[in-house]
Parts: structure tokens; sequence; C-alpha cells
């Protein structure tokens, strides 16, 4: 058995008296993708915050590559490599590609900005995920179809060596052809040996690219599964019910 | 008794190998070639000077190694120069093109083929007025070395006719030497099933590549498919095999093109697919968009379009759990329109997998969408003409008039 490159034992998570989350397990594997499913206010956002360094955790322990580590801020994840892309995706319309995916985090060569470094490694960065569709990284985000933005938020949380890459509903708002773009990349990302959490509502999304499927109900994790080992149905049990025979939460 | 290979047998073998490394590969440096292919670095040198000489590779300085020391030149590929033609008919679509040594499609130019009666001599004057006129507008020193067509039906691997071809109509038609003789080139066209050839392009350029046991299924009117086991197309005794379309999953099923009843393509073809969506397939409301059309509707929550993905879907995952079974893949890809199914019914498929495949094939399949997409087929119909040259650089560019 491997061990998960970023793993989650016994997580509590409280605001004020309300408990999000209870005693979480959660594992996610370098070239893997792994679904994390659940209903609305099971939990995913918190975990993944939680994760990212956003929340502070009441009790629980986060390893890394199997060492516990401490994510305290955004800054600490980003450290150990650990990327999110919000499904707002955070990007500024006024500035191009190669300025977004540099923002706040940009190259210099002396007191200038160093624009041609910077350049190449966006583009290194979208070839290397085989991204065909944009036609200039020098192009506003404004100018860009839904699909393309939510390539260039994945390309930007890849750019920086990043290990793990959580995506929070990548597919939400998009069309048929650019959802199947962007699972593509999002299978592209963990066959590259990535650990590639993949938050999703839409079944067959999950099914479409993941390995394994972890899903949260009420707040506590029901199972984590391969996802060849299961169907369509079971999973939504466990959603729904926090358990399908064998699988999920003892009574 | 058998002599061993000739001096020259091995020569011709490894300026094949080497080629092959730069078609396939890419610009590569001598140095990589000489750990690549296990030979020394002098014999690394004659090949590739042979093959410079012969048009077919050139050597650059590479632009920044990073390391210290004499960079090591840098083989390429002459795309520009040395090139082959690549013909896809297909029920819905021609297509010609002309690929560059290192697989750099050139030109290509494509039109819409109506659904309808197999004429030979107007389809083979098409593929060939096109590839006439792509020719001409070459660079002049350009040399044509091969010509290679994918073809929606069964064809016969010794002589280029096509058996049986439902979906395009085509019966016992002698293709490859018609467009051979139309084209006037001087040079044979190989002709190989379109699925096939799209299997063995995804395994050398696209999604497949390194995994030496995988499934390819092509989706297009109907359902293909090419099985690669060890690193090698299943082909069969003459060539018909890997006719996963036509794996009868469902006794006393939908009629189907062929003839039987409850093939895997009567059940999750095309027409399955819009059929149970509630379209007529008409002339107007068939082909890659009207599927397109139903897995758009299911996202947006038309049920009636849903429910079909759903069944169409579910047949999709008991074909597959059968394959699968059968011959223990690493990897299965979805081609043609069953990429567009796949991602919209992958519930339904690897649902139905869960419980029909068994769990030691199933353990460490990766299933994925062509990375070739609609180009799967043309960038095959090209590789099986490179397999000439590939076979034998010198000879074969010498005979084109290199």
């Amino acid at each position: 058995m491997t061990t998960p490159l970023l793993e989650v034992r016994g997580l509590d998570k409280s605001f004020g008296p309300v408990q999000v989350l209870h005693d979480v397990a959660f594992s996610a594997y370098a070239g893997e993708v792994t679904a994390l499913v659940g209903d609305n206010g099971a939990g995913k956002s918190t975990l993944v915050k939680c994760v990212g360094g956003i929340h502070p955790v009441d009790a629980g322990r986060i390893l890394f590559d199997g060492d516990d580590v401490q994510v305290s801020t955004p800054r600490d994840a980003g450290a150990l490599g650990i990327e999110i892309v919000y499904q707002d995706l955070a990007l500024c319309d006024n500035l191009d590609i190669v300025q977004n995916m540099f923002l706040g985090r940009e190259r210099r060569s002396g007191l200038v900005l160093d624009e041609a470094t910077m350049e190449e490694m966006a583009e290194r960065t979208l070839s290397g995920l085989s991204v065909r569709s944009v036609k200039s990284i020098r192009q506003q985000v404004a100018s860009l179809s839904g699909g393309q933005r939510q390539t260039v938020a994945i390309a930007k949380a890849v750019l920086w060596n990043s290990r793990v890459v959580i995506l929070d509903e990548p597919t939400a708002a998009l069309g048929v052809a650019q959802t199947a773009q962007v699972l593509e990349l999002v299978r592209r990302l963990a066959d590259q040996g990535l650990a590639v959490v993949l938050i999703s509502h839409n079944m067959n999304d999950v099914f479409a690219v993941s390995d394994r499927i972890a899903a949260l109900y009420l707040g506590r994790m029901a199972a984590q599964v391969r996802t060849a080992d299961v169907t369509h149905a079971q999973v939504v049990e466990l959603i729904t019910s926090g358990r399908s025979g064998e699988l999920g939460i003892a009574p | 008794m058998r002599a061993g290979p000739s001096q020259e047998d091995i020569r011709r073998h490894n300026l094949g190998t080497l080629l092959r490394h730069v078609h396939l590969g890419g610009p590569i440096s001598r140095a990589e070639l000489t750990s690549r292919m296990g030979l020394n670095r002098s014999t690394i040198m004659a090949l590739t000077s042979d093959l410079t000489a012969a048009g077919l590779v050139r050597e650059e300085l590479p632009r920044e190694t990073g390391r210290a020391g004499r960079p090591s030149l840098v083989v390429r590929p002459e795309s520009a120069r040395v090139y082959v033609f690549a013909f896809d008919v297909g029920p819905d679509r021609l297509a010609v093109a002309r690929v560059g040594l290192g697989g750099v499609i050139l030109d290509r130019r494509e039109s819409v083929r109506r659904r309808g009666p197999f004429d030979l001599t107007e389809l083979t004057g098409e593929l060939a007025a096109a590839a006439r006129q792509m020719r001409r507008k070459a660079r002049h020193d350009a040399v044509c070395v091969g010509a290679g067509a994918a073809v929606s039906g069964g064809v016969r691997r010794s002589d280029g006719v096509i058996r049986f071809g439902p979906n395009l109509h085509a019966d016992e038609a002698p293709f490859g030497e018609a467009l051979g003789r139309r084209l006037a080139f001087g040079l044979p066209v190989s002709v190989g099933n379109d699925a096939n050839l799209a299997a063995l392009a995804e395994h050398s350029r696209g999604v497949g590549v390194g995994v030496r046991d995988l499934v390819y299924l092509h989706g297009d009117v109907g359902v293909g498919g090419g099985i690669i086991a060890g690193g090698h197309l299943l082909g069969g005794h003459d060539g018909y095999g890997g006719e996963i379309g036509h794996m009868v999953i469902n006794p006393g099923g939908g009629q189907c093109a062929c003839g039987s009843r409850g093939c895997l393509e009567a059940e999750v073809g095309e027409r399955a697919l819009l059929e149970a969506a509630g379209r007529s397939p008409e002339e107007g409301h068939q082909g890659r968009d009207a599927v397109r059309n139903v897995v758009d509707a299911a996202d947006r929550g038309d049920i009636v379009a849903q429910e079909a993905l759903r069944q169409v879907g579910d047949w999709l995952g008991l074909g597959v759990a059968n394959l699968v079974n059968l011959f223990n893949p690493e990897m299965v890809i979805f081609g043609g329109m069953l990429r567009e199914v796949y991602l919209g019914s992958a519930a339904q498929v690897r649902s139905r997998m869960a419980v029909s495949a068994l769990a030691p094939q199933r353990e460490k399949l990766r299933l994925r969408t062509s990375a070739l997409a609609d180009d799967a087929t043309l960038v095959g119909a090209a590789e099986l003409a490179f397999a000439h040259v590939l076979a034998d650089p010198l000879e074969v560019l010498a005979r084109a008039g290199g």
C-alpha cells in the first residue's frame, strides 16, 4: 500500500456551536484523482479550506508525504505544494494570462519584472498540459471563455511545482465541450504525477476521471472507495444517507 | 542452414530504428540516441550521417543545454521535405492530409461526405484530386514517400480491398488499387480499418504512448475498435480482427447494419443514441453534432436525453467489461463520438463495469479519452504510410526519387 501524498486524520472543526467536521479522515494519492463528494453542507469546502490553511483546525493531524505538517496559513499550504482552485477562480479580468498566473508572485530581475522568464514559464506550463485552446498568453482574461478561464486557473495552480491540486467544482458553469476539455485536463494533471482532489456534484464527471471517491455525509467521512469498485447507486446512497450496504457509517 | 542477418540487414534495421526515434519522439540529441539505442557513438554518427545524406534528417546545434561541455548535435526530422499522403474515408467525412516525417500535418483538406451509395470512381477521383493539388503546393524539393488510407470498414490486408463496409455501403471494393491508380504517383496505397489505425495512432502519438496493452473504441456512425496486446495490434488471420462493434451484447436486441442483432454498435452507435433520445435520425439530424446535442441536452436537464445516455452507457459498460475480462488491458480509450458519450455517461459505464468486469482485471485499468480526437484516424493512416519508410529508409527514399 502506497503512502498517501496528502492525508488527514481525525479532523474536527467547529464554527461556534456548530460542529462542521467530525473526526474526518481523508487521503489523496500522487498520480490519482480523488473525487470529494457530498451534499450541500456536508463539509467539503470546509475540509478543503482546513487543508489549504484558511481555517485553523480544532483537532486532528495533516500528513504530507507521511510526515506531520502544520498548515496554519495559505502560505504554508503553498510551500508544501498544495494549491486550491476555487469556484470563483480568483482571476483578474483586466490582466492578461501571464500576469494572472504570476499575480502576487511575480518574477523580478533586479528592480523590474522579468517578463521574458514569466512568459516562457507560462508558455511551458500551458503546453505541458497540452492546452491549445488559448490563442495568446498575452490575451486579457476578460476575453476568455469559461473553459479557458478554468484552464488558466488550473495552469496557475500547477505553475508552482505543486504536488496536490484541489479543484472546487471546476465544471460547474461550463457547457459540454468545455467540460470535456477541463475533465481531460484534470486527468492529465494526475497522469503527470500530481495528486488531484476534485470536488463535484456531477456523478458523470466523478466517474469519468476519478480513481477514488471520498463521500462526506453531515460532516463525517462516510466512505473512501476505489471508483472501479462501486456503482453510481452506491455513491448516491453514501451521499444521501451516509451508508450503502457494507459501506459507510455504521448505524 | 539459414544464415544470420547480414551486415546490410543490421544497418537497415539500425537506420529504421534511429529514424523511428526521431519520427515519433521529435528532435533528439545524438547522446540521447546513443543511450536509447544502446549503440556506440561512432555507430550513431555513421547512421545519422547516412540519414542526413539521404535528406531524411538534419543535425543542428541545440539552443541551450544548461550543461557544461561541447553540446551534442540534435537530430531533427526533415518534416517539410519528406512526407506522405494520409486519407480518411468515414461515413460522413473525407479527409486528405500531407503529413511530414515526424507526424507534422503540413496541409489538410476536409469535405463532408453524404451518406449514400458507395461510388468508387467518384470517391477515389475526389481524394486523388485533392492530393494532387496539395502536391503542387508543396516545396519543390519535397518528396512523397508513401500513401495510407483509413477506411470505415473491414479491409483485406494484402490488397486493400474493402470487404465489408455497412456504414459506407461498400462491398468488395478494390479501394487501395483504385486510389493508387488515380493518384498515379507510382506509389502503392496501404489501406487499413480506421479504428485499427486510430488505435495505433493513440498508441504511438496519443494518450496510449508507452502502454503495451490497450483497447481503443472508436465511435462514428458505427463502433469500431483496435486491440493492442503486447505492443502489437491484434489483426487476426486476415486482418479483420478487432471488430469490437460487432460483439453481440444483447441477443435479440436492436437490428445492426451488419445484418445481426444486438451488436455493440446497434446498442451504443449513433442511431441507438438518437433513437433512444427520441430524435429522428434523418438527413441533417445525424453525425457528431447530433450526438453532441444529445449530450448537451442531458447536461441541461433534458430527462429524455439523460435516459438515452444512461441506456447507452449501460450497454457500453457491458461491452467494455467483456473486453476487459478478455484482454486485461492497461488502458481503454474512448475515441470518436464515444469520447462525448463516455464523458456524458461515465457513471453508468463504470457502474456496469464494477458489476460485470472481474476485479483483478479492473484494478489497475485506466479509462481515458482519445488525445488525438478527430485526427486519430488520419494520423493512423499517415503512420501506416510511414511504416514502409521506417522499415527501410534509404531504399524507400531512393525509389521515391529523393
